[in-house]
């Protein structure tokens, strides 16, 4: 396993700004979780990675070595397709068994039949192996696309959204399984999603990008406490953080143009009345939707709450997290 | 306006249509859609079929309409015993092989190097596929002059490259050339219509499999044999019947180039039944002939047609 560094690293297609300028490095054997919407750059920064595409400028260092003229075969990395890529004509055994044929493994026979049962095992598929590839439902291709990683010992795993569709019980064991092989084997992992409860439940660091900008970096309970942006702090936290006016509140700093507010930022009960607009109640939470003079926010209450639509409470903003008029934090 | 669709739709009809479509049940109206194909297949091609086999069992001569008798197996018999008969099943057999051999080597690596994306590469598959569009009979024609010894253009670029004497050789008139000259043309002409195919099956390999399989450490010459060549054998072998069925048929091209000669080194079994059949006017002979020919390729295309399943069940 490696370390990956890239440097300054900027693609283009044609007009559309793929990526630009980014610079991170993913420690060996860290979980780095790339964060961000569709035409953020994710799977670009992955593919430059991989060497499947080049980038216009910057450099990609795999242990301190330019791998910039490197082919993907010999970088050495295993990249999971979001579209899956599976080689159709094969079964579900010879797609997991392909990556260690290569003449450049040159794994032995026995060797190949137990690595295969093994993440076959892993990834609950071990009834499929006879399966032709496309005899397969779409959440059983992705595991196989999965699988065809797992097999190797690669300089890095790259996951291009590798559970997306997944059901949710097979997405929460996979999520459980991915961390567990990952951290065992001390793997060198970027994996690429738009889903924050992956990005928190099994990254290391987290990287969120906005349109092929990297704009911050870091563990995710940083990034999560201590966003540098709207636009990153947006990226975490479920219910998602209330942006408000800064002047809603009294008390806000010089300079603030909006206030960013989580549920554990709001302390119910005393301060400003707020209108009850809607009561969601989850089981082991219950979903407070609050308005403010036009102004929605949602919170999180008592689970067993007795407040209905129409009730006012008083809610009182407690450290909350503050942000210019461009979106920046102020600190 | 009230009523059913049906009342509503008769009333948009013409009075007197709709008095006659009224009394059709949907039945009816079926058939008379298919009724007019079923009896254009009875007409043309059922019924000859039987009336061909009838006649194989007897020594009816179209040329001679009286003294028509039955006489059992005895034409098959014949065809299955006459040397000439099975010197142009051996003609037709090197004349198949060959040509369905050069046509799926040069047209699936024309298919392959026209995939690759270069600049201009629709202007070639159009050169390419041009002597596809052409008459057989005016292919045929016009390289009988390419095959001229002394003005031929075919003779002079073969002196050109190999220094042998354009006009000491004759590749029609040459009992050893002249089984190659007919696979010449027909490749000539036909290997586009393989490489067509080709493509087709090469363009339906998405690039994500060649990236996975980068990715997977395969090198190039891996990816061609494990993934180009198996996921485009279906195409191929479709190419391949569909050329082994028209060149079992094979007679315009040949019979303008070569009339079957020289001798009958090239009277393929179609020209040979042609000859039975309307020169010699042996009528029930010509009809057992083309029973055979019939049981032939429908047996050998019915073998391949289950091969070609299979893989692509594979």
């Amino acid at each position: 396993m490696a370390e990956v560094t890239l440097r300054n690293i900027s693609k283009s297609f044609g007009p559309q700004v793929a990526l630009a300028d980014v610079s991170m490095t993913v420690p060996d054997g860290s979980f780095v979780v790339l964060l961000g919407p569709t035409g953020a750059g994710k799977t670009t920064t992955l593919r430059m990675i991989s060497g499947l595409d080049r980038p216009d400028s910057g450099t990609i260092l795999v242990d301190g070595t330019d791998v910039g003229a490197h082919s993907p075969a010999e970088r050495n990395m295993a990249m999971v397709f979001q579209q899956y890529s599976l080689y159709p004509h094969l079964s579900v055994h010879d797609n997991l068994a392909f990556p260690l044929k290569s003449p450049m493994l040159r794994t032995p026979r026995d060797e190949i039949a137990r690595k295969v049962a093994e993440v076959a095992e892993i990834l609950q598929i071990s009834h499929k192996l006879d399966n032709k590839a496309t005899e397969l439902s779409g959440g059983e291709m992705q595991r196989v696309s999965i699988g065809r990683a797992l097999v190797r010992d690669p300089q890095i795993y790259l996951m291009d959204e590798p559970l997306s569709s997944l059901d949710a019980k097979l997405r929460s064991d996979l999520r459980i399984e991915l961390k567990r092989i990952q951290a065992s084997m001390g793997a060198t992992l970027l994996y690429v999603t738009h889903d924050q409860i992956e990005a928190m439940t099994m990254a290391t660091h987290i990287g969120v990008l906005d349109e092929g900008r990297l704009v911050q970096f870091g563990p995710p309970r940083e990034i999560y406490e201590n966003p540098v942006s709207i636009y990153a702090a947006s990226r975490l936290g479920s219910p998602k953080i209330n942006i408000l006016p800064a002047d809603l509140f009294p008390g806000a700093p010089a300079g603030a143009a909006h206030i960013g507010l989580r549920p554990e930022h709001i302390r119910l009960g005393e301060g400003i009345e707020a209108r009850v607009k809607r009561v969601e109640h989850l089981g082991d939470q219950t979903r407070l939707h609050l308005t403010i003079n036009n102004h929605d926010l949602i919170t999180l209450t008592d689970p067993h709450t007795t407040d209905k639509p129409g009730d006012t409470v008083k809610i009182t903003p407690q450290t909350p997290l503050c942000f210019d008029a461009g979106g920046d934090r102020i600190k | 306006m009230s009523g059913t669709p049906i009342d509503r739709l008769a009333r948009a009809t013409p009075p007197s249509l709709a008095r006659r479509v009224r009394g059709l049940s949907d039945r009816a109206i079926a058939w008379l859609f298919v009724g007019p194909s079923i009896v254009l297949l009875l007409a043309v091609n059922i019924f000859p079929l039987i009336w061909t086999i009838n006649l194989s069992f007897t020594n009816f001569k179209a040329n001679r309409l009286r003294d028509v008798e039955y006489i059992g197996l005895r034409n098959y018999q014949r065809i299955l015993t006459d040397s000439g008969t099975w010197e142009s099943m051996q003609a037709t057999a090197h004349f198949l092989f060959w040509t369905i051999f050069f046509q799926v080597l040069i047209g699936f690596a024309l298919a392959y190097l026209i995939n690759k994306k270069f600049k201009g590469n629709n202007l070639w598959t159009t050169i390419i596929v041009l002597p596809m569009m052409l008459s057989p009979a005016v292919v045929g024609n016009f390289w009988t002059f390419l095959y001229q010894p002394q003005i031929g253009l075919f003779n002079y670029v073969v002196e050109f490259f190999s220094g042998v004497d354009a006009s000491s050789f004759s590749m029609i008139g040459s009992t050893h050339l002249a089984p190659w000259a007919i696979v010449i043309v027909d490749t000539w002409m036909w290997t586009p219509f393989v490489m067509l195919i080709c493509l087709a099956g090469l363009r339906s390999i998405p690039d994500s499999i060649y990236e996975a399989a980068e990715c997977d450490r395969a090198s190039k010459w891996r990816q061609f044999w494990t993934l180009t060549v198996p996921m485009v054998l279906p195409f191929l072998m479709l190419a391949v019947l569909f050329r082994g069925i028209e060149n079992f048929k094979m007679f315009d091209l040949v019979v303008q180039l070569t009339g079957g000669g020289p001798g009958s080194l090239t009277t393929l079994t179609s020209i040979d039944l042609k000859r039975e059949a309307f020169e010699k006017w042996r009528t029930g002979y010509a009809s057992a002939y083309a029973v055979i020919l019939f049981v032939t390729v429908f047996g050998l295309a019915s073998i391949y047609v289950k091969a070609l399943n299979k893989v692509k069940e594979r």
